[in-house]
């Protein structure tokens, strides 16, 4: 009869308290959101977390700087970075208007690539013909570097964008699609039955269940594949462009001036910063509940 | 009251030709409307597969399975279900959890915010609704679960080890609080456990399976008072039928 109550007291070995009353719940959730997301002042707090790494940078560059100038290296093979700075200024706006055209390139293959492998990933995930043809097919090409594909796209389309943004896309492509296939197939069986009693509809599942359960392992791929972006296009530049950070290298490197080469180098390696950062805030966006964007903030 | 679920000759095989393996069967066993009854038997037995199969989630290689009069062919929808691993999405707060199973019955979830809150306050989750099932300990997980599975009021439940993962003391806790939702609305439920004293403490009747391939060795009537406190389970006759239920595993050379 004292079932309830007699037994009620003791479970507090499992049970943690509520660290709001029961009556306001609702105050527990801006608290701790606060927590997870940067307030004012957390920039004091990212100081101090990151003050050793911010110490070595500090460090590299000056030890860069002197030692160019204490062991006589001369300036056609490299430069010290007050003088890649001061000269890259100088010739800015060449630099900023290749910035965007290497950009252009790099996102618009990467957005197409998404566009494209994450239906596919779906629907090779749900078809056993898909999965028995093309998704064997593309497993094969796995092994292929698809940069070795660059000169052949460059001679069979000339020195515009668009084999520049085709062979981002090829660089993209594939570690989406694998990830997006690997994601759509992986619901657990737990939660694939409980799906079935319920009686729901495929869409209905999809849109409240298998889309959420996906994510996590598509912004694997995502981030994966920015980072191949910004070498797909200046590997594509290399072989073939009069335009972009890859000429701009390739050109400043030919004529001696490793100090323009790093410049380039510098805003190329901005740029993936740029597409890496973004799609890094996307996840937290899309998926703030994963322990991948739990265990960073 | 009628009978709930009616398994007739029922058996699994997997695999066919030479490699064929005899799973489950065949079995028979009428389980009456509002029973609590314990699929009781050893890792491998067989008896989480003759649960699928009454969710009919599983096809069977023979016999049949009747679930409130209706032959099994489909999955059932009238059923609530739970595994051991549960099936708490981590994307949703608590309350959106147990929303989800309304959600994918097209049932408004706000229809049913009174149901939601009193099932929370009997597996003692109130003030827990806007938590997320990784701020959660495993037992707060499967008293989640709990409520998930039976927020749609089914009139049968399936519950497949639900407690297989928790430590001794959680479990204690949680099967009061699984008996009192039991007695609240009297649902028929099929526990499958292989805890000869959960089985004990919970069911009405327990089912006794025989290792590979699984089969009914007996059906236990357990004759206790409900609810089951601490004070049933020091009474001589709880002891009794949990240590003769050993005696017959040992006889199986389980224990």
């Amino acid at each position: 009869m004292a079932l309830a109550s007699s037994e009620r007291p003791g479970p507090g070995a499992e049970r943690r308290p509520p660290a709001t009353s029961p009556t306001a719940p609702a105050s527990a959730a801006p608290q701790s959101r606060a927590k997870r997301s940067g307030a004012p002042g957390s920039f004091m707090a990212w100081l101090a977390q990151s003050w050793m790494l911010l110490a070595f940078f500090v460090f590299f560059f000056l030890f860069w700087e002197y030692a160019v100038k204490l062991f006589h290296i001369p300036q056609y093979i490299l430069n010290p970075p007050s003088e890649i700075v001061a000269n890259g200024w100088a010739d800015i706006r060449r630099l900023v208007s290749y910035f965007c055209i290497t950009g252009l390139e790099a996102v618009i293959g990467y957005v197409v690539a998404i566009v494209v492998a994450v239906p596919l990933g779906l629907a090779i995930a749900f078809s056993s013909i898909l999965r028995r043809t093309i998704y064997p097919f593309f497993v094969s090409l796995e092994m292929t570097p698809k940069i070795a594909f660059a000169p052949l796209f460059i001679s069979w389309l000339g020195f515009g964008l668009l084999p520049k943004i085709i062979i981002v896309f090829l660089v993209c492509f594939f570690p989406i699609v694998l990830n997006a296939i690997l994601a759509f197939s992986s619901l657990s069986e737990e939660l694939t039955r409980f799906c079935r009693s319920t009686g729901a509809g495929w869409f209905q599942v999809f849109l409240k269940v298998r889309l959420p359960a996906a994510l996590p392992q598509c912004f694997v791929g995502f981030k994966y594949a920015a980072l191949n972006a910004t070498v797909g296009a200046t590997i594509a530049e290399f072989i073939g462009s009069d335009q972009g950070l890859g000429f701009y290298i390739q050109i400043t490197t030919g004529n001696m001036r490793p100090d323009l080469a790093f410049a380039g180098i510098f805003f190329l390696t901005f740029l993936g910063l740029l597409m890496f950062g973004a799609v890094t805030l996307a996840e937290r966006f899309c998926i703030p509940w994963h322990i991948s964007v739990r265990r960073k903030s | 009251m009628g009978i709930a679920v009616d398994i007739k000759s029922v058996t699994k095989v997997f695999g066919s030709g030479p490699a064929a393996l005899q799973a489950f069967g065949p079995a028979d066993l009428a389980i009456e409307a509002g029973e609590f009854v314990s699929l009781l038997g050893p890792s491998g037995c067989g008896k989480s597969t003759l649960m699928l199969m009454i969710a009919g989630l599983l096809d069977r290689s023979a016999g049949d399975i009747e679930v409130n009069g209706e032959h099994v062919s489909a999955p059932r929808t009238d059923i609530g279900i739970m595994f051991q691993d549960n099936t708490l999405v981590p994307w949703r707060d608590v309350q959106g959890n147990i929303a989800l199973q309304l959600e994918l019955r097209g049932i408004d979830p706000d229809s049913r915010a009174g149901r939601i809150r009193e099932l929370l306050r009997s597996v003692q989750l109130e003030g827990f609704e806007h938590r997320f099932p990784h701020e959660l300990s495993g037992g707060m997980q499967q008293r989640a679960a709990f409520c998930q599975a039976m927020v749609h009021d089914p009139q049968t439940v399936l519950l497949d080890e639900p407690l297989g993962k928790l430590d001794a003391m959680t479990r204690e806790s949680i099967r009061t609080d699984l008996q009192a939702l039991w007695l609240q609305r009297r649902p028929t439920v099929v526990f499958v456990t292989h805890s000869i004293e959960e089985a004990v403490q919970l069911s009405s009747r327990i089912c006794v399976i025989t290792p590979r391939p699984g089969r009914i060795d007996r059906v236990i009537d357990i004759d206790l008072p409900w609810p089951r406190d601490m004070a049933v389970k020091r009474s001589a006759a709880f002891t009794n039928y949990v240590r003769d239920i050993q005696e017959i595993f040992h006889g199986f050379g389980v224990i």
